[in-house]
């Protein structure tokens, strides 16, 4: 039962999250006034803007985009770089090599706990208040679908390139260094902090070769779209898999040839 | 004179969550709540005199840190008194600070990143040492071991005994009327013990320095302390010499036998033979804690000699282990 | 026993800050990419500013280059919490460890010890940054330099980095009472990216939240108005370097009252 495995380290994410009450409550309301904010913000840019599209995209659009990504976020966030860099620079990662399981796989599960109840504290709220506030402007449809099998993929993407970066600590002793220019660009060329949509030519062609809009925009602009053509949500669909996979046999061939340094040096 | 350290009746309560099991259990907490209280420490009393190295024994979760804890105003018990040379340590921490050092086992407490000297000019700083003093006290300890090595490492370079040396040296350096040690010799190899147990008994008589000193390794007891303090769940059991308590026990041997085959499989056998004593079993020895009052240890080896094969014999009067031990387990009577 | 002045407490903190950097040094490679990390950080800042920017040419009446100095401001208020606060950061897992007690055994006062355990050089990056954002907003503004300006300039300065300080004081004093406190610490770091935008964005109830709650306010926008808008000054930005010297106290005082509780609770 290789399932039962890991879903054991699932269940007791779950259980070891759940003990901390307090901080739950903080996420709950600290997303909610984080979401107020932004709702603020973007009101007075269109406001000053003097027209209700810009680049496409309206106020809605703009603040579910931009809400919704925020709540990806904090839902993928999984300070992969620094549990390894810490297990690196501690030696620990030697007690992660003799588990029974790789240690991608162990990490990765982990923390899957903290998906289950992150989906529940803070996308589900965000996701309900957003379609609210917009007044249906979030279409309910097959788009959802779509949506959830684009968020897994982009899971799935963040935690390669996670690992990937993760890694690199094998090399370097800087783990608040690598952690925050991964962070960064990730976040900038995902569209996670302003919609890649409004972002100049060639900028915005540039970003669409990267794996990195796979992450955000894709299962955000799969969400927006109520009534895409097929060709699209295809096309979205395809990239992001093509990126699982090149991402995974980068993360897994960098990680192979890294280990040597360990099992070699001793750590 | 007056001791330098005075508890009356003190306690310290805890509050803790009792946590349900289960997923289902982790969702029930969420929303309710069940504490109970645990009585850390129960209504102990001692008074400790200047230039004494007293060993503060006890199980793991006796209660030993949170009383070394209130002596070095880090807590307030919840009922009862503590002085320490004159003050109430938890009512001016810094005050008290400035006479007493800690170190609390394989927590250093100095700067990770900086050579150890640099460390000693910041304690000299920060404890306001003068030049003098600061320079004798170095000198001293360049007299007792050999720092000089040391002296430009960091702490972060250091091994494990280095680290536990440089912070005992580090403790003594402002001249601290206490000490207090927390398992100072706690995963360290047989020769750097010794000399830091060397140095610890060294520095006392040489500054008169008072050391409370917790432990579960009895060397550290048996090299360093007249006077022991035993505490479990709390409460004390025991506090007086150590040569008193191991008059309670006069009429305990230790039969040590060396045989043959494997010796943790003929403890056991021996266990079940003599249920009365107590039995353990190293490489070099099989021990027998043999009460006289009950059967001579003559009778004991010639039983044992029927079925063993006996190489070599030792008889030794009840170690400070064995005491302990059978405090531990049975109480003082 | 002599008192420990200011004079005894500023001696101690040099000679803490000139070991520690000598040490920091040492670790080149370290040093090296955790600077470019800063870089690529306020780059980012940059370009996320510049494509807001391209779409949306003012914000409630706030021009480019009028919030390319708030910009700026905030970047330069942030160096000292960013250089001599930072070990606020590790705290929580000071607290979790039980390692934290070590601080509590010296005579000295123990915010200021633990303060001073870490110099973060790197925020000497931003405040480079920061300044020549500023003054590149300054010169295109036209604003005039003059002595008083410029003792306005540093006074407010200053208000705003304590009212940095306060929060972060406060946020990362959480963990005496919350175990897993990161979020809130998060919450606050994520916050003070919002202090670049002029509060009157912000309906009332946030813009009173925004300036006596939160006091994110007083980080940029109330002391720029008495530069950039000195004909409308409200009697707030008068009051700031008050109000920033209280949010410091209340959160020193915040952060002392949750360290000795904590030891109260054992551990």
């Amino acid at each position: 039962m290789k399932l039962k495995k890991y879903l054991s380290l699932t269940r007791a994410g779950i259980i070891e999250q759940l003990q901390f009450r307090m901080s739950m409550l903080v996420i709950v309301l600290g997303n909610l006034l984080y979401l107020t904010v932004v709702y603020f913000l973007w009101k007075a840019i269109y406001a000053s803007s003097g027209t209700d599209v810009v680049n496409g995209m309206t106020f809605s659009d703009t603040l579910i985009y931009l809400v919704l990504a925020t709540a990806l976020f904090n839902f993928m966030e999984m300070y992969t770089v620094w549990q390894m860099g810490r297990s690196i620079q501690s030696g620990a990662i030697i007690l992660d090599l003799i588990k029974p399981m790789n240690p991608r796989s162990y990490l990765f599960w982990t923390y899957s706990g903290n998906f289950v109840v992150n989906f529940f504290s803070t996308f589900l709220p965000t996701f309900i208040v957003v379609c609210i506030v917009t007044h249906g402007a979030v279409p309910l449809g097959t788009n959802l679908a779509y949506f959830v099998v684009s968020v897994v993929m982009a899971i799935m993407i963040n935690y390669n390139i996670d690992f990937f970066v993760g890694t690199i600590c094998i090399y370097t002793e800087s783990i608040w260094g690598i952690n925050i220019m991964k962070q960064v660009i990730v976040l900038l060329l995902s569209g996670a902090t302003i919609p890649i949509a409004f972002f100049p030519e060639p900028f915005k062609s540039i970003t669409m070769y990267l794996p990195f809009q796979s992450i955000y925009n894709a299962p955000l602009t799969l969400l927006l779209n109520g009534s895409p053509e097929m060709s699209d949500v295809g096309r979205i669909l395809v990239t992001q898999f093509a990126w699982c996979v090149v991402t995974l046999v980068i993360s897994r061939l960098f990680w192979k040839v890294s280990l040597k340094r360990i099992t070699v040096n001793g750590g | 004179m007056a001791p330098i350290i005075e508890l009356k009746n003190v306690t310290k309560e805890f509050k803790v969550l009792n946590r349900r099991e289960g997923l289902k259990g982790s969702l029930r907490d969420l929303f309710s709540r069940d504490y109970k209280t645990v009585r850390a420490v129960d209504n102990i009393s001692m008074s400790i005199e200047q230039g004494e190295i007293i060993g503060y024994l006890g199980p793991n979760g006796a209660g030993k840190s949170t009383t070394i804890k209130m002596m070095t105003g880090v807590l307030e018990p919840t009922s009862g008194e503590i002085t320490v040379d004159g003050t109430v340590p938890y009512y001016n921490r810094a005050k008290n600070a400035q006479k007493i050092g800690v170190v609390f086992g394989q927590r250093s407490q100095l700067w990770w990143a900086l050579p150890l000297v640099e460390s000693f000019k910041l304690l000299k700083d920060i404890y306001m040492i003068e030049d003098k003093p600061y320079k004798d006290m170095l000198a001293l300890y360049q007299s007792l071991v050999d720092i000089e090595p040391l002296l430009h490492k960091t702490v972060r370079q250091m091994s494990l005994g280095q680290r536990t040396l440089s912070d005992i040296l580090a403790a003594f350096l402002h001249d601290p009327k206490i000490v207090f040690l927390d398992e100072p010799t706690i995963g360290l190899d047989v020769s750097m013990k010794s000399k830091i147990r060397t140095l610890i008994h060294a520095l006392n008589k040489e500054k008169n320095t008072t050391v409370i000193l917790t432990t579960h390794d009895m060397g550290d007891v048996d090299a360093l302390c007249r006077r022991i303090a035993i505490i479990d769940k709390g409460k004390m059991l025991y506090d007086n010499d150590i040569e008193h308590l191991k008059g309670f026990f006069g009429s305990y041997r230790t039969l040590k036998i060396r045989t043959d085959g494997d010796h943790k499989i003929q403890a056991e056998a021996i266990r079940a033979e003599l249920p009365d004593f107590s039995v353990s079993a190293d490489d070099e020895w099989i021990s027998v804690l043999v009460d006289e009052d009950r059967q001579k240890v003559i009778d004991v080896l010639g039983q044992l000699q029927k079925s063993y094969d006996i190489r070599d014999m030792q008889l030794n009067e009840i170690s400070t282990e064995e005491v302990i031990r059978k405090i531990y387990e049975e109480g003082v009577q | 026993m002599k008192r420990k002045g200011l004079g005894f407490y500023l001696r101690i903190y040099v000679k803490i800050l000139a070991q520690d950097i000598k040490s920091k040094m040492s670790y080149r490679a370290d040093f090296f990419i955790s600077t470019i990390g800063m870089i690529c950080t306020n780059i980012a800042g940059f370009i996320t500013f510049w494509i807001l920017f391209r779409n949306f040419p003012s914000i409630s009446g706030w021009n480019y280059y009028e919030m390319l100095f708030l910009y700026g401001f905030s970047l330069i208020s942030l160096t000292p919490v960013q250089c001599l606060f930072d070990n606020n950061w590790s705290l929580r897992s000071y607290v979790y460890s039980g390692d934290f007690i070590k601080y509590c055994f010296r005579p000295i006062n123990l915010f200021f010890y633990f303060q001073s355990e870490v110099f973060d050089i790197k925020g000497l990056g931003q405040l480079a940054f920061g300044i020549g954002t500023l003054v590149f907003a300054w010169v295109k503004i036209g604003l005039a330099f003059t002595p008083l300006m410029l003792l306005k300039l540093i006074v407010f300065l200053i208000t705003a980095s304590l009212i940095m300080i306060a929060l972060q004081n406060a946020a990362s004093a959480t963990c005496f009472w919350i175990q897993n406190s990161f979020y809130i610490l998060d919450l606050a770091y994520r916050f003070r990216d919002f202090a670049k935008y002029p509060v009157t964005i912000f309906s009332p109830v946030f813009k009173f939240i925004f300036t006596f709650i939160v006091p994110i306010a007083f980080i940029a926008y109330y002391p720029s108005l008495v530069i950039l808008r000195p004909d409308t000054v409200p009697v707030l930005s008068w009051l700031s370097p008050v109000i920033g010297v209280v949010f410091f106290w209340l959160s020193y005082k915040f952060w002392m009252y949750g360290a000795l509780k904590y030891n109260g609770t054992g551990s």
